[in-house]
């Protein structure tokens, strides 16, 4: 690995180390750094401290780690699985699935609050589902191409439903604009129990695919000739990007700048488009980006906890426009 | 009666139900958090001091520190734990956050009535809660003895259309909403175009509101005081409501705070207001 990608790995792991110090030690109540390392050792005292830390800041910080990770590398495999630049878990229609899932629940279902991320997931994953039959029926089935607007299709059609719910139900549109910004809760462990076996299929199906993705960089043509399925690969990296999407909305809401900036700034910063480097890399600055973006979200104007999503354009975009500048 | 002398009386009176009211068991909840505007006041009423009160826009509980509320948890949840509550009295507006509570060992309740008819019952439930029994039932018999003063000698029964919001889209309360019912009381005849919601509320046609012409037009924004001219002034200029009777005659008015929104204890004053001002119908 050469000195300049050496540089990166090591400023985002720095990154993301700091920022899970500070989303541990930082938030509306001031807890001592003493304490707050006691709570994790589990050597602290019954009491509202270590309630806040171990039941609020930890699941919270955790939540952050694979949802921005996640999103991370779901923009990395359908950026490369597609080869397009502007690839994004939006692509393929999961993020409007995701928000219309949790809409429903929110506005026509408020009392079974606790089904919204089973229903940002069902929609989200039936939503990639569509696209994928969409797209791969008939002749040329499973072209980029055709999978892209397959995925506008689909993703206008959830986003219709999203809109007609919302002016259904106006008196509580209210409630679903934090989910629609994008933005975690400090609500403990209940999302992630349901939504955890998603992130490690997704996660293990990335990295078994980054190698016949390299392959698919050189073209369908090279590709097949080296005994790789284009068609599978983009089916495979598809699949693996919805289910981390869809997971990742369904605790978190819809976050899509993430998974779009964060394989150009590593791609750009580490000067390889190789995906040995760009997935796992990604996973780590889409974890300390989300971190960082939380942390300043629910910090900045205490008690009030504000929607993560602006905070990590306001973080994301300048450095992206740098590193874009520079490339051209 | 203003804001500022609404806030005396109310400080007064829970002076005086605090020093009359019977001292609690050992076994009532001595940390209570009261996130809505109903429970703080019938804590307040019941002589029963809560270690925080959700902070309500034109709210004038102010006797005990406030937490901000925001979607989708309501309170921080941060700075409630930090309080440790034996008992949170909470909205279902904040379904989220109540979970959120219950798994942090919080007992977590939510007496939030949503119509005049429910709110005795909640009264009770409350005054239950807190082991004040008696003087909840005394309460219960005040509101109901002061509505009934104010609903006294209807003379007339315009027909009103009450609007939420600040725009001019007619999402218009229905009979069962707080402040459609509370408009019935007073004498007025919703119009609803009998559109029917479990919400209370639902968006009408401009069409059927022509069509109802109704005599009075009143907005409940639900903003700021300083706003409140402006946006009468708006409302005023809608050309569809001014082709009916309320915009021929200048009877478009803005309500300026949430007495029509959220539940609370002031009903009778509510409906006094209400005649006065705007029905005109004493």
């Amino acid at each position: 690995m050469s000195g300049r990608r050496v540089l990166v790995v090591a400023i985002t792991v720095a990154a993301l180390l700091a920022g899970v110090g500070a989303s541990l030690a930082l938030g509306t109540i001031d807890v001592p750094l003493r304490e707050v390392i006691d709570s994790l050792l589990g050597r602290a005292e019954e009491g509202p401290a270590k309630q806040i830390i171990l039941q609020l800041r930890l699941p919270r910080t955790v939540d952050a780690i694979l949802v921005g990770a996640a999103l991370g590398v779901a923009g990395a495999l359908l950026q490369g699985a597609l080869g397009n630049p502007l690839a994004s878990p939006d692509v393929i229609g999961v993020t409007a699935g995701s928000g219309f899932g949790a809409i429903l629940i929110l506005l026509a279902f408020p009392g079974s609050i606790a089904l919204l991320p089973v229903g940002a997931l069902v929609f989200g994953l039936t939503a990639a589902t569509l696209v994928f039959v969409v797209a791969w029926i008939g002749p040329d089935g499973g072209g980029a191409g055709r999978l892209i607007l397959a995925g506008i299709a689909i993703a206008a059609l959830f986003a219709a439903g999203t809109t007609g719910l919302m002016t259904a139900y106006p008196d509580r549109v209210q409630s679903a604009v934090f989910f629609l910004a994008g933005g975690l809760v400090s609500d403990g462990w209940d999302e992630m129990k349901v939504v955890w076996p998603y992130f490690a299929v997704g996660f293990v199906l990335a990295v078994s695919l980054i190698r016949p993705l390299d392959r698919l960089a050189l073209g369908d043509d090279v590709a097949a000739s080296l005994g790789t399925r284009p068609r599978l690969i983009r089916l495979g990296a598809g699949g693996a990007a919805a289910l981390l999407a869809a997971a990742s909305a369904a605790i978190a809401g819809l976050l899509g700048f993430l998974g779009l900036v964060v394989p150009h700034v590593i791609r750009m910063a580490g000067g390889t488009a190789s995906h040995g480097f760009v997935v796992p890399v990604s996973a780590i600055g889409g974890a300390a980006l989300l971190l960082a973006g939380d942390t300043l979200a629910r910090t900045v104007k205490p008690p009030l906890e504000l929607p993560v999503g602006p905070f990590m354009v306001v973080i994301g975009v300048p450095m992206f426009l740098w590193l874009l500048r520079k490339a051209v | 009666m203003s804001r500022a002398a609404t806030r005396a009386a109310c400080l007064a009176f829970v002076l005086l139900a605090a020093a009359l009211a019977a001292p609690a068991t050992a076994d009532a909840p001595k940390r209570i958090v009261a996130l809505t505007p109903f429970s703080a006041n019938t804590l307040a009423a019941l002589g029963v001091k809560p270690i925080a009160i959700g902070q309500t826009l034109g709210g004038d509980a102010n006797f005990a520190p406030t937490l901000a509320l925001a979607h989708p948890n309501g309170p921080n949840m941060e700075q409630l734990a930090s309080l440790r509550p034996g008992l949170v009295l909470s909205s279902p507006t904040w379904t989220r956050g109540n979970r959120t509570m219950r798994n942090l060992d919080m007992r977590v309740e939510v007496p939030e009535p949503l119509t005049v008819l429910d709110m005795y019952e909640r009264i009770e439930d409350i005054a239950a809660m807190v082991d004040r029994e008696r003087g909840g039932r005394r309460l219960v018999a005040r509101i109901k003895r002061e509505i009934s003063r104010a609903t006294r000698a209807l003379k007339s029964r315009p027909r009103v259309m009450l609007v939420l919001g600040v725009g001019r889209t007619p999402y218009v309360f229905l009979p069962n909403s707080w402040g459609g019912y509370i408009m019935q009381l007073a004498g007025a005849r919703l119009v609803d175009a009998n559109a029917e919601s479990r919400s209370g509320f639902a968006r009408i046609s401009d069409e059927a509101i022509v069509d109802a012409d109704p005599d009075v037009i009143i907005g409940v924004p639900h903003a700021r005081a300083e706003d409140l001219d402006g946006i009468r002034d708006y409302m005023r200029s809608n050309e569809i409501w001014k082709l009916t009777q309320a915009g021929q005659e200048n009877r478009i008015y803005v309500w300026g705070d949430d007495a029509l929104l959220q539940a609370n204890l002031d009903v009778g004053s509510t409906i006094s207001r209400v005649r006065t001002r705007f029905l005109k119908n004493r």
